[in-house]
């Protein structure tokens, strides 16, 4: 604990006048007269008066407050029993990890013809025939790991289809993979790759 | 009567009228006029001619030239006549269904001679069955070089054992891989195992990616 200079302990008492203190204690004697002097005379409008009026003054919008609410972090608490958490648990699984868990289901009448083809350095490959009226970018195979295997996959109805791959959008390749063949009857030995779908 | 036969007449020109639709601009046009004549025959004759009509988007598609394209489709015509006789011999005093011809046309276009698809036809023992599957499975065992008469008879066998449809694309499957088994069979022993597992031939698995597109937008 700092002790207060004791000349200037007799001033503050009123004992000493402050005109002889010397000058750093003046300073010192000066600044506390003012402390005191605020301590003696209360704010007029307390504090918790102008925290209302500043929360009055500015009401947050809507959206503000949303925001707010959506920021603020909050604690949740699920309480589930151990066998609904397996069983959610088991669900998820079923979906992102087995092969039935697509959306896309064929009917009665249809099946899924596959399609897998290896053109390494391929900008593009897509298959045209039968069943798409032998319309091009009806169906483009994909390569997402760039190791020039490309394949895709669609819905058919069943029965005989005959197709090309069309690669860089100008070459006609009979399916390589296909197993069935047939001419293509224009007259300079072409064939078409063909597949059966079965249901 | 005279309202069936107006309603013919009317729907030939229909017909035609939305065949030529779907070529316009997918063919060039100076094939347009060979190849309309060519489908309003086939109407005209009762037969399919969706098949004509793939054909010659197909030949449109591939850019072949003109009067190749033009024979092609008409290629195409005389199978399904072919066909058609074929059916119609095969099944005498019914309409042969456009899906049976059509089916029949594709496996004469695969190669198949007329005799042995008569054959297989007309020795079907679930008469009205769709003709598609015994003709792929035939045609299949043919491409990988066994004889026409043992295909026939196998089929044959395996139908009255109770094969049908697609399980006979089955039975070809077994063949070719009993062909290609290690240490080499005979198209002849091939046969002969493949037929001492009828009817309980392996089923060949069904494919079932994880990514599957639904439609390919045929006819848009």
């Amino acid at each position: 604990m700092t002790l207060i200079d004791s000349r200037l302990q007799e001033t503050l008492d009123g004992e000493r006048d402050p005109a002889t203190l010397p000058a750093e204690l003046r300073d010192a004697y000066a600044r506390l007269v003012s402390a005191a002097d605020l301590l003696r005379h209360p704010p007029a409008i307390s504090v918790a008066d102008r925290v209302m009026a500043e929360i009055r003054a500015v009401p947050p919008s809507a959206g503000r407050r949303v925001a707010g609410w959506l920021a603020r972090p909050r604690a949740i608490t699920l309480r589930l029993r151990p066998v609904w958490t397996l069983a959610v648990a088991a669900a998820l699984t079923a979906v992102i990890l087995l092969p039935g868990g697509q959306s896309v289901v064929p009917g009665a009448e249809e099946g899924i013809a596959q399609f897998v083809g290896h053109f390494p350095g391929a900008r593009s490959v897509e298959v045209v025939g039968s069943f798409n009226d032998w319309r091009r970018g009806a169906l483009s195979l994909s390569d997402e790991d760039h190791d020039g295997i490309w394949h895709g996959a669609v819905v058919l109805p069943t029965g005989q289809h005959e197709y090309m791959f069309v690669v860089d959008g100008e070459r006609w390749v009979a399916d390589p993979l296909a197993g069935r063949y047939v001419d293509d009857g224009f007259g300079v030995g072409g064939q078409n790759a063909m597949l059966v779908v079965r249901p | 009567m005279r309202l069936l036969l107006t309603l013919v007449l009317a729907a030939a020109p229909l017909t035609a009228q939305s065949v030529h639709a779907r070529l316009e601009g997918r063919i060039p046009a100076a094939a347009l006029p060979g190849i309309d004549s060519l489908i309003e025959q086939a109407a005209a004759e009762n037969l399919p001619t969706e098949p004509l009509v793939q054909k010659a988007l197909e030949g449109g598609a591939k850019g072949i030239p003109v009067p190749r394209l033009v024979n092609g489709v008409r290629h195409g015509l005389v199978h399904l006549r072919t066909a058609r006789a074929i059916v119609s011999r095969t099944a005498p005093g019914q309409n042969a269904p456009d899906g049976d011809v059509a089916a029949v046309a594709a496996a004469l276009a695969r190669g198949l001679d007329p005799q042995l698809v008569e054959r297989l036809l007309i020795g079907a023992p679930t008469p009205g069955e769709p003709p598609g599957p015994v003709l792929h499975a035939a045609a299949d065992l043919v491409a990988h070089g066994f004889p026409a008469d043992s295909t026939a008879d196998l089929l044959r066998t395996a139908q009255q054992q109770g094969l049908h449809g697609a399980r006979l694309l089955d039975v070809a499957v077994a063949a070719s891989h009993e062909l290609q088994r290690e240490g080499g069979r005979t198209p002849a022993e091939a046969l002969a195992r493949v037929r001492a597992m009828i009817p309980n031939v392996p089923v060949a698995p069904t494919a079932y990616p994880r990514a599957v597109t639904r439609r390919v937008g045929r006819g848009s």
